[in-house]
């Protein structure tokens, strides 16, 4: 009893501690969300003028900020037109791509997790699998693009192969290492209680590596959205990478320059998501 | 015949460097019910002897028998409150106790087992932390949450391996008699085996010290019995003749040299006292 009173005293206290901590916590993510936006403005405003510069310099060869800018604004003006196959929208190409990429990471991600599992809780599955990957994570996913057209005979679908093959690596890697590392503590209170190996794997294994599975997740994402769009220069169709190659025949760097930035801006989302994620799963001991 | 007995027991590692003998030549019963300590220096097998009465390891020479039958890994008939207490970070102070139940008492029902949590949550006083996570609370009340994970089991043996080592002197004593409070709720039934580090934690809570030589290769060197009465009182027994014996006992068993003469000091140059 007299042990309990003690420790609600101190609970008190700490939580009154707590208050302040807050305040001055509040402060402190204020003017470091100021200053970080100060400095990515800052950077931004110097890119916009050497870009300025380099336009002026080749005489409009490169189009400036401006005439981009206002052909952005074009293109986000009516995201949605449809006017026949090969002229559509941004959005639509913009949706177009992410649901590719997001089926082939989806489907590579149903690999490579389990995959990964079996590597990391078993050493001779890795030992097995372990120089596989190793000779396959360096190759450019591209280079899967004529066995995706061989196998399916359709483009759309090689593309979605070679997001798929893109999304494996880092997963498989990441999730490996995860089970792999799960501390003797852990596996020893899995032996000492009798857990059966389901309750084994949703009560320590999952909850152990999904913050180093999401870690895997968030690396391969960022790389399929790198491979998309050199995937849908190949593949033609649909598509922000499509839409590039389509821009450049078509002879507006301006849209070129447009799409860019929509794609930087997009994965950077996917990667913030993915941060997010992260940080909700993650857990300290 | 004894509850647990470990008869010319030998526990070998295999390392890179060769065979590693831990502990050897261990021969030790333990009655029902009884309070052992095993004392000793860091390194001498101490974990080693209550892993092979867990089922954590094999021995490679010997045997490990409870009630006559061999051990054969672990089991639900023996809680272990493990060194660093081993709570799974992710879930909260009732999951953790009822994972362990849920997985050790299988022909439990399902209310039954939520009871059983409920019942040990409340021995240890932490009902009100029940939904917090292992990181939001002490270090004592993580050790309280093992010691109720342990217990809920409702295992013959308890293991705890240097339970209270990392808590504060304060906390250690109220934990000494939490543990003995669930050891009396139990009708002195249960029988415990702790390893410590610590004289006065093992005279007061055991029956019996086991105190092991020097690893590796350690034994074990003396048994002492301890007849203080119980219930004991922190208070009275360090005045009582008995204690002291033991205490002075273990002093010299444990350590070469008690007294620190006049050879151990500081022989610099002479610093003027003001």
């Amino acid at each position: 009893m007299k042990s309990q009173t003690i420790a609600t005293d101190i609970e008190l206290e700490s939580s009154e501690v707590a208050t302040r901590i807050w305040d001055n916590n509040l402060v402190k993510k204020l003017t470091a969300f100021g200053q970080s936006s100060a400095f990515t403005l800052g950077g931004f405003g110097i890119l916009l003028l050497i870009w300025y510069i380099i336009s002026k310099i080749t005489t409009d060869a490169l189009p400036g900020p401006y005439a981009t800018l206002s052909v952005l604004w074009e293109m986000l003006k009516d995201p949605f037109y449809d006017y026949g196959p090969n002229d559509k929208g941004i959005a639509l190409q913009l949706f177009s791509s992410l649901g590719k990429v997001f089926l082939g990471f989806g489907l590579g991600s149903l690999v490579a997790i389990p995959v990964g599992i079996v590597m990391g809780a078993n050493a001779f599955c890795k030992k097995l699998f372990y120089p596989i990957v190793q000779i396959l994570k360096p190759v450019s996913p591209l280079a899967w693009f004529p066995i995706g057209l061989a196998v399916f005979q359709s483009a759309g679908t090689a593309t979605i192969f070679i997001i798929f093959i893109t999304s494996l690596w880092s997963t498989l890697i990441n999730t490996a290492f995860g089970v792999g590392s799960i501390p003797d503590d852990h596996k020893n209170v899995a032996k000492a209680f009798g857990f059966s190996t389901r309750r084994y794997i949703t009560k320590i294994l999952i909850p152990y590596s999904l913050p180093h599975i999401i870690t895997g997740l968030r690396l391969s994402i960022s790389v399929a959205w790198l491979v998309i769009v050199a995937g849908e220069m190949l593949s033609g169709g649909l598509g922000i990478g499509f839409f590039v190659w389509d821009s450049w025949n078509a002879l507006s760097l301006e849209k070129v320059i447009s799409a860019i930035l929509i794609i930087g801006l997009v994965g950077l989302l996917l990667d913030r998501l993915f941060t997010l994620l992260e940080k909700r799963f993650s857990y300290a001991s | 015949m004894s509850y647990v007995e470990i008869k010319d027991m030998e526990i070998a590692f295999s390392t890179p460097r060769g065979k590693f003998i831990a502990v050897k030549n261990i021969n030790l019963e333990i009655g029902k019910g009884e309070i052992v300590s095993i004392i000793g220096h860091s390194g001498c097998g101490k974990s080693t002897i209550m892993n092979a009465i867990g089922g954590m390891v094999t021995p490679t020479k010997g045997t490990v028998t409870i009630q006559g039958k061999a051990i054969k890994g672990p089991g639900p008939d023996r809680g272990i409150v493990f060194q660093n207490y081993s709570l799974l970070p992710w879930l909260s102070v009732y999951e953790n106790i009822f994972q362990a139940v849920d997985a050790a008492l299988q022909t439990t029902s399902e209310v039954d087992k939520r009871e059983i949590v409920e019942k040990y949550i409340r021995m240890v006083g932490l009902s009100a932390h029940r939904e917090k996570l292992p990181k939001q609370i002490s270090g004592g009340m993580k050790q309280r949450v093992a010691i109720a994970r342990a217990f809920a089991i409702n295992p013959d043996v308890l293991l705890l391996d240097e339970p209270f080592g990392a808590l504060d002197a304060l906390t250690k004593g109220s934990m000494h008699i939490e543990l003995l409070k669930l050891w009396n709720l139990d009708n002195r039934s249960k029988t415990i085996v702790m390893v410590t580090h610590d004289i006065e934690e093992a005279i007061f809570l055991s029956d019996k010290i086991v105190v092991m030589t020097d690893g590796p290769s350690a034994t074990i060197r003396e048994i002492e019995d301890v007849h203080l009465p119980r219930p004991r009182n922190k208070k009275d027994i360090v005045n009582m003749p008995e204690y002291k014996t033991i205490r002075e006992r273990l002093l010299s068993l444990l350590m070469d040299k008690v007294e620190i003469d006049a050879t151990d000091f500081y022989k610099g140059p002479k610093v003027e006292l003001v």
